[in-house]
């Protein structure tokens, strides 16, 4: 299971990596984006893992995924609420950019894929992408959105948003272990 | 002259003994209520930790919960005998501690946060 789990967390950061790969192609690094463009990523991250938490909580009968289903829309939805309370204060909006679409095409494609499973094979593919989303996130956010944004208070959204994406992680790790 | 000096000042020194003897008992009783009312004690919620995460209490003591992170967070026994419900950003929740209370508790929507009290005293 570990080999599975790792597996998916492989696509994803190469999904991750396709999407960085294309923009690379195109001299896009997430590295240069701006603030504004980082918390158009940020907030187009949360609202795809609630899309895919909506999905589980119509497809799958199994409660833990129900409760960490649940979880992902209380929480993203929360993060996202800060978000953009933050962004009115600063009087800002956020820029859309080459990483957010390309997230949005990627979760396309797998609630695509995701949406023609049921039973056991679902639960298994949602957990195992859970797990591997939040680690690539948590990949983009530590190595290369911590290190540039410049407004304090962004930050210290970020870091905060750090901290509750790592413990999804762990989370996810928890329930694709259960699912064995 | 100096035989009444003394009595007056042996009268005096009486009163005030008595009085201080008076308003210690009273504080003490007072402290003692306040002992038997039980003291108050705060875990913060704060980075998915519950700080303390070991917390040592009496029974009829009070324990708060505050919610610091942006998501909401539970405590919530293991056996789910006693839970704080949902506690958003600056929430708080109290409980009172009775005897066998269950010790051990997690966040019902992040369960990997756990933490305990230990009842002491009282037998």
């Amino acid at each position: 299971m570990k080999i599975k789990a790792l597996v998916a967390a492989l696509t994803a950061s190469a999904v991750l990596t396709l999407g960085l790969a294309q923009a690379k192609m195109k001299t896009q690094s997430p590295a240069e984006l701006n603030d504004l463009e980082i918390a158009h990523v940020a907030y187009v991250a949360d609202s795809i893992d609630i899309r895919y938490a909506h999905l589980a909580l119509a497809l799958s009968e199994n409660p833990a995924v129900h409760e960490f289903a649940e979880t992902m829309i209380r929480d993203h939805t929360a993060v996202n609420d800060q978000a953009l309370a933050l962004l009115k204060k600063l009087g800002a909006q956020p820029r859309d950019n080459f990483l957010s679409q390309s997230l949005q095409q990627n979760a396309k494609t797998l609630i695509d894929e995701m949406s023609d499973l049921r039973g056991t094979a679902f639960d298994k593919r949602y957990a195992e992408n859970e797990l591997a989303y939040h680690i690539a996130v948590n990949d983009l956010v530590d190595n290369s959105f911590l290190p540039n944004i410049e407004n304090a208070e962004v930050h210290a959204l970020f870091t905060a948003g750090s901290k509750i994406f790592h413990a999804h992680e762990k989370h996810a790790a928890m329930m694709v272990k259960q699912l064995k | 002259m100096t035989a009444g000096f003394t009595r007056r000042a042996f009268l005096s020194k009486t009163v005030v003994a008595i009085a201080v003897t008076v308003l210690s008992s009273r504080f003490l009783t007072y402290t003692e209520d306040a002992r038997a009312a039980g003291d108050t004690h705060v875990i913060d919620i704060k980075a998915f930790k519950f700080v303390p995460d070991t917390l040592k209490v009496r029974v009829g003591d009070t324990i708060t919960w505050t919610n610091h992170d942006i998501v909401p967070h539970t405590a919530t026994a293991d056996d789910k005998s006693w839970d704080t419900g949902t506690l958003k950003r600056n929430e708080r929740a109290s409980l009172t501690v009775t005897a066998g209370m269950a010790p051990r508790y997690y966040c019902r929507f992040h369960p990997q946060m756990r933490a305990q009290i230990e009842i002491v005293g009282g037998d």
